[in-house]
């Protein structure tokens, strides 16, 4: 069941929700919108496979889904999608993890002329969002955006204040039950408020008895009159193997790290950066 | 009416039956699950379900596109449970008829009827929800272990959760697996249930997990030859359109859970074979929201961090 937004309160922030069954809204110069579709035909895949050059994709492949934010005037576009992160996935080719039963298959005799698969078929990806800037003047120019690192930090306060939600929704870019020896997904959820939007895309993988890693990308944008909108990212990762974790005394079985947001504080952090969009000035 | 058909009839409106009625029911289906071969033949006319887990108002569905159980006659490739919300009412109802109608339904096992994954992917869980207790998981997870491996249908097609084993070469073989254990972590068992055709290997193939068999197009084209059946007939993996022929219909996988984990979009199919064998795939589509008993609630907003 899908959240569904207050009318009464959307309209009182000034905002307006998209028309036509369309799942979003404009507020203060932003328009936010959501898609969530059905995972790929399998034709679709099939040509998804050849244009990232890979024979194998997560078998849950939302690759019609996406979450995309658009500030009018300075045609910034934010917006999060499969194909992307996994073109990140390619790139960052991660060696495969081995399962604790590959251990015990190591002694099993091996049939005639065995391939062994070595893709990373847990999918991790560095991916934390795309951007692009979309206006008249300089259309399909990509590059003039550009993260930079900064000391600036999420105003979690700010985030922490009950302010209603005036739009969530959660998209799922893909997922991949790892042939039922873990999960592997990468999701992005968005709430707009009053005051500000904020949105959490994670990577979570939990490959059962070897390891879990967390890959989280926050993003937050407050809004303001000025004509160039401030938005911060704070990039976290964090990894652990469940060897680690039972060292420290914490559960070994599986079904204890269901729910990345009750463990996540559980896992070390391995990378942390903040960022900030910079913005070219309008031509 | 017997306590049976009441059960059934109760079943069907997706309530579960109590803890020792459930025990009372295992207990009868031990006694028919241990005479079954762990290649159990199958007469057509036979229609051939893939994964369910737990999504009942989908089997419902599925009911309701193939016919009711007797008068049709079934095969459930595995995987009833975990996942979905409704594991228990959908392996009890399952497991009901089998007792009912013992040469109407046969049910074999997939890799999600075991104790360790059951464990991690729901079924425990949902016991433990509905019982208070584990007891219900004990008893049905006992059960599992009396499932039969595969099914041979006119002795021509050869149907299986997953898929083929390299200590596999003719039926035979299978029949002499001491099937009565939890599932395995390697052997002719384990792969069985576990393993999956891949068509970039063309012989064996290992999974970059470091456990797990892939199996290509020579070794299917050698298993059937030496076994003489058309095809083989599998399920274990989800299929945005249903079903899926791989390596020249020489196999074929079947996936009849449709909207999988209520989000998929998917659809499903069983394979519908009539008394000379002819196919006939039937697609549906998942139960409507409406028909899926309690009305979803607006969930509160969602302050994540």
């Amino acid at each position: 069941m899908e959240w569904e937004a207050d009318e009464k309160e959307v309209k009182a922030a000034g905002a307006e929700l998209l028309p036509d069954g369309r799942r979003g809204l404009r507020i203060h110069g932003w328009e936010i919108e959501s898609s969530n579709r059905s995972i790929l035909t399998s034709l679709n895949l099939q040509a998804w496979e050849e244009k990232l050059e890979t024979t194998h994709l997560p078998e849950m492949m939302f690759g019609d889904s996406s979450l995309v934010l658009k500030h009018i005037t300075t045609g910034t576009k934010i917006h999060f999608n499969a194909y992307d992160a996994l073109v990140g996935w390619k790139k960052e080719a991660l060696p495969p993890v081995e399962v604790p039963a590959a251990a015990q298959w190591k002694f099993r005799s091996k049939p005639f002329q065995q391939v062994i698969l070595d893709y990373d078929y847990t999918f991790t990806t560095p991916y934390s969002g795309s951007e692009t800037i979309e206006r008249a003047d300089n259309e399909g120019n990509s590059s003039c955006l550009k993260w930079e690192d900064c000391e600036e930090q999420i105003n979690v306060a700010a985030l922490a204040s009950k302010e209603p939600i005036l739009f969530y929704d959660e998209v799922i870019l893909y997922e991949d039950e790892l042939a039922d020896s873990g999960i592997s997904f990468l999701t992005v959820k968005v709430r707009v408020m009053p005051s500000c939007w904020f949105l959490l895309l994670r990577f979570w993988l939990r490959v059962d008895g070897a390891l879990m890693r967390l890959r989280d990308t926050r993003v937050f944008c407050t809004f303001n009159e000025n004509t160039k909108p401030v938005i911060l990212r704070e990039i976290c990762w964090r990894e652990t193997t469940f060897k680690a974790l039972a060292a420290k005394g914490y559960p070994f079985d599986s079904a204890s790290y269901n729910d990345p947001n009750i463990i996540s504080q559980r896992l070390p952090v391995v990378f942390h950066k903040t960022q900030k969009l910079i913005i070219p000035a309008t031509l | 009416m017997s306590d049976l058909d009441r059960q059934i009839e109760q079943l069907k409106n997706c309530e579960p039956l109590k803890e020792s009625e459930v025990k009372a029911l295992c207990l009868k289906a031990m006694e028919i699950l241990v005479e079954e071969s762990n290649v159990q033949r199958v007469d057509a006319p036979v229609t051939i379900c893939g994964d369910i887990h737990g999504q009942f108002y989908d089997m419902k569905e599925l009911f309701k596109v193939g016919g009711d159980c007797p008068k049709t006659n079934y095969l459930f490739l595995g995987d009833f449970v975990d996942r979905g919300f409704y594991s228990v009412e959908t392996f009890l109802l399952l497991l009901a008829l089998k007792v009912r109608y013992p040469d109407r339904i046969t049910l074999i096992r997939g890799n999600h009827e075991s104790r360790q994954i059951t464990q991690v992917y729901g079924f425990y869980d949902e016991c433990l929800r509905k019982y208070g207790s584990v007891n219900v998981w004990r008893y049905c997870t006992d059960i599992f272990d009396y499932l039969s491996l595969s099914a041979l249908i006119e002795n021509k097609i050869f149907s299986v959760h997953g898929g083929l084993s390299p200590n596999i070469n003719t039926l035979d073989q299978i029949r002499t697996i001491d099937r009565k254990q939890e599932v395995p972590h390697d052997g002719a068992m384990c792969d069985l249930l576990w393993s999956d055709p891949e068509d970039i290997v063309d012989g064996w193939g290992l999974s970059p997990r470091g456990a797990g068999f892939l199996f290509g197009g020579s070794v299917v084209t050698s298993f059937n030859h030496t076994n003489n059946i058309d095809y083989i007939c599998r399920a274990h993996q989800l299929v945005m359109e249903g079903f899926k022929w791989m390596f020249n219909n020489q196999i074929v996988t079947v996936w009849s859970a449709p909207n999988y984990c209520y989000r998929c979009g998917n659809v499903a199919a069983i394979l519908e074979l009539d008394e000379n064998l002819n196919k006939q795939f039937r697609v549906f589509k998942a139960a409507p929201q409406e028909s899926r008993g309690a009305p979803a609630k607006r969930p509160p907003p969602d302050y994540f961090l």
